[in-house]
């Protein structure tokens, strides 16, 4: 369980803008290990997507500048070019889409876009990939998969589509799975449904998954572990229980009182969050949560604390200074 | 499928006011079918009196002292019998007329249609695919350009390069008068392949060239704008980066993502300027003296014809009502959200 299937140090992704160059991500360091569901969570703009995308390369651009490593099966995909990086994209690393609806191809059956994932990668006759497709479409659980195989995506439900979103990233049994807020544009019970399959896939495949969304009790019902992003930085990292029952920084503890909460008894709660992420090019010398932080003194701003074990167990990070106790930051109203 | 049936339950309206239209503008021109021929039957020795009682004698021949609207209806109710009637100078039937012209004026705007889309397509994806670069911008400047040009003027100029200076390419006509052909379909190529006879086939495409490339021209600059802002929108859409991620080459993604879905606007735009393409037709015709339904019009309007008139307006509305359901046909078999029940 604790191999290293894929390591990302440094990684930084910025954008040319019209105001500057935008830092997307700012230095991220994280590890993916085999088998595991990964959660990265944070608000919308935090640079989850444009972390993920960068894995593969999906948002390379003659606007975007990636640097850093990501070390994957003993290369680096951040240095590698686009040929090489076609062998990895959908056969060792595979993305599912938020929007499923944009993310299929509206004019092509939705068997032969999971075909085509098969045989971009296989020397299969055509036959044969699209009865392999028909399989997977049962194997996410559509009810009548040589039917919905058929289908264009808009004669497909929202849910159906993103199954076949998912059956299209399992095509080649990846090692790595990106799932970017795969539930996010379904309605609620479906949601269950989709994250319940996307667990019984992790643990009947084996595939690592990185599980991006800004839902908490997403993360509370399938991820082993979960990094929180903020302003491009991973600013807490550690296991579920660690970061959801003992969070150390000041966002975490911000994000989980905005979850509402239906079970057990109303817990006093944090101020949730006031105030915006920071998605503009300039960039404060200290920590990029300090505007907004309850807690923040004045060496917040001194200069950007490191990601470090503090007072959490051996892989629990966090990136702040605060020297405290949970109970000084608990009473505040 | 509905909007095609709504289209064709549409035309014979269409028909109606166009036929309408052209049998009320023909007859507001100055002048008169009567003056022309009154003057010529004489071969120009005619008095003036002549020609006045003449005029006369040939407006009750024609059935052109009739009030207009009794002129109006029994030229409606030929129409509806099929019956376009004949020509004022030398009588001939009007449908053996067109029979003649509009296969010719067919292979003219398709031939054109097939190599403004051939060379529109070509430069735009090129130019979307290198936008920004320098190939873009030539590529663009081009294709304002040539979109900008008259027909008249482009038709002249090919002439005058290809026909008079450098001899590459016969200037007039559709075919080469010595030639022996028996026409079955009209449709040259057609006839080709059903009389076996291969060696028409030449001759004719010969003659095609120079007329449906000027043709061509400004509709392939207009297409050229219209694939490159198509192509650059889809290249932008979720499911392209969605074959990205599948590991797909950039040509594969271009072939079997980009080009399909970028054809739904091109397939539209190209229905409607089929009818500026009959338009251009109607010049480059006239320019090549080439023997199409356009060339018909224009001798028809020059000598006061007026079923001739009649006749040619609604065969060229008649075929671009044609080619734009083709074109929602076409529609419907690329883009399977439009195929509804
Ligand atoms: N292609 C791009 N060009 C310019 N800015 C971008 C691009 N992609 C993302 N961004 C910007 O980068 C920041 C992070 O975006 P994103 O990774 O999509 O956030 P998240 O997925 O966490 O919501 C945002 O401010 C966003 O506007
Ligand atoms: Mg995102």
């Amino acid at each position: 369980m604790s191999e290293t299937l894929l390591e990302i140090r440094g990684l930084t992704v910025e954008f040319d803008v019209p105001a500057g160059r935008l830092p997307a991500v700012a230095g991220v360091d994280l590890s993916l290990r085999r088998g595991e569901i990964l959660a990265l969570v944070g608000e919308s703009g935090s640079g989850k997507s444009a972390l993920s995308m960068s894995l593969v390369g999906l948002n390379r651009g003659p606007r975007a500048h990636i640097g850093g490593e990501v070390l994957f099966g003993g290369r680096d995909l951040v240095a590698a070019d686009e040929k090489e990086l076609r062998g990895v994209r959908g056969r060792d690393i595979a993305v599912v889409f938020q929007d499923a609806l944009a993310a299929l191809n509206p004019t092509q059956r939705v068997g032969d876009q999971v075909a085509e994932m098969i045989r971009t990668h296989r020397k299969v006759p055509k036959r044969q990939a699209r009865e392999r497709a028909v399989e997977l479409l049962g194997e996410v659980g559509i009810g009548n998969p040589a039917q919905a195989a058929r289908a264009y995506p808009h004669q497909l439900s929202g849910g159906m589509r993103q199954r076949v979103m998912i059956a299209i990233g399992l095509a080649n049994d990846p090692a790595v799975l990106i799932a970017d807020e795969p539930t996010t544009a379904l309605d609620v019970t479906i949601q269950s449904q989709v994250l319940r399959l996307l667990k019984r896939l992790q643990a009947d495949h084996g595939t690592a998954i990185v599980l991006i969304t800004h839902d908490l009790g997403v993360v509370a019902e399938v991820a082993d572990r979960v990094a929180v992003m903020y302003a491009g930085r991973i600013i807490e990292s550690g296991t579920r229980d660690e970061v959801l029952f003992h969070p150390q920084h000041p966002y975490t503890m911000g994000l989980l009182s905005s979850v509402p909460r239906v079970d057990g008894p109303a817990v006093a709660r944090l101020p949730a969050i006031a105030g915006s992420p920071l998605t503009g090019v300039a960039r404060p010398k200290g920590c990029a949560f300090a505007p907004r932080c309850a807690f923040a003194h004045a060496a917040c701003g001194d200069a950007i604390p490191q990601l470090q074990q503090r007072y959490g167990g051996q892989a629990h990070l966090d990136r702040c200074v605060l020297e405290r106790s949970r109970e000084t930051l608990a009473v505040t109203p | 499928m509905r909007l095609v049936l709504k289209r064709l339950a549409a035309v014979p309206v269409v028909l109606l006011v166009l036929s309408t239209m052209v049998f009320a503008a023909i007859r507001l021109l100055p002048g008169s079918p009567a003056t022309g021929l009154a003057a010529g039957g004489a071969s120009g020795t005619a008095t003036a009196a002549d020609i006045t009682a003449n005029t006369e004698k040939i407006n009750a021949a024609l059935g052109l002292d009739k009030p207009l609207l009794s002129q109006y209806w029994s030229f409606l109710s030929d129409i509806v019998h099929l019956d376009l009637g004949s020509s004022f100078y030398g009588g001939n039937d009007i449908t053996g007329l067109l029979g003649d012209t509009l296969p010719a004026t067919i292979e003219l705007t398709v031939a054109a249609m097939l190599i403004a889309v051939l060379i529109g397509m070509l430069t735009g994806i090129l130019a979307a695919l290198r936008r920004g670069t320098w190939i873009d911008t030539a590529t663009r400047t081009i294709g304002t350009v040539s979109f900008s040009l008259p027909w008249f003027a482009l038709g002249v100029l090919s002439i005058v390069v290809f026909g008079v200076w450098l001899r590459w390419l016969p200037v007039i006509g559709r075919l080469p008068n010595a030639l022996d052909y028996h026409p079955l379909t009209n449709f040259v190529l057609l006839d080709a392949i059903l009389q076996d006879r291969p060696e028409l086939i030449w001759p004719w495409l010969e003659h095609l060239i120079l007329p449906a490339t000027t043709l061509a021209l400004s509709m392939a600059g207009f297409i050229t704008r219209i694939v490159r802002a198509s192509v650059l929108e889809v290249l932008g859409d979720d499911f392209v980066r969605t074959a990205r991620m599948k590991g797909l080459s950039p040509a594969a993604i271009l072939r079997r993502h980009v080009l399909r879905n970028s054809s739904l606007p091109i397939v539209t735009v190209l229905g409607l300027q089929f009818g500026s393409l009959l338009g251009g037709s109607v010049i480059t015709e006239t320019v090549f003296s080439y023997p199409g339904v356009g060339n018909l019009l224009v001798n028809g309007i020059l000598q006061r014809d007026y079923p001739i008139v009649q006749g040619a307006a609604l065969a060229i509305a008649l075929l671009f009502t044609l080619v734009n359901v083709f074109v929602d046909l076409l529609y419907l078999a690329l883009d399977p959200r439009l195929r509804k029940a």
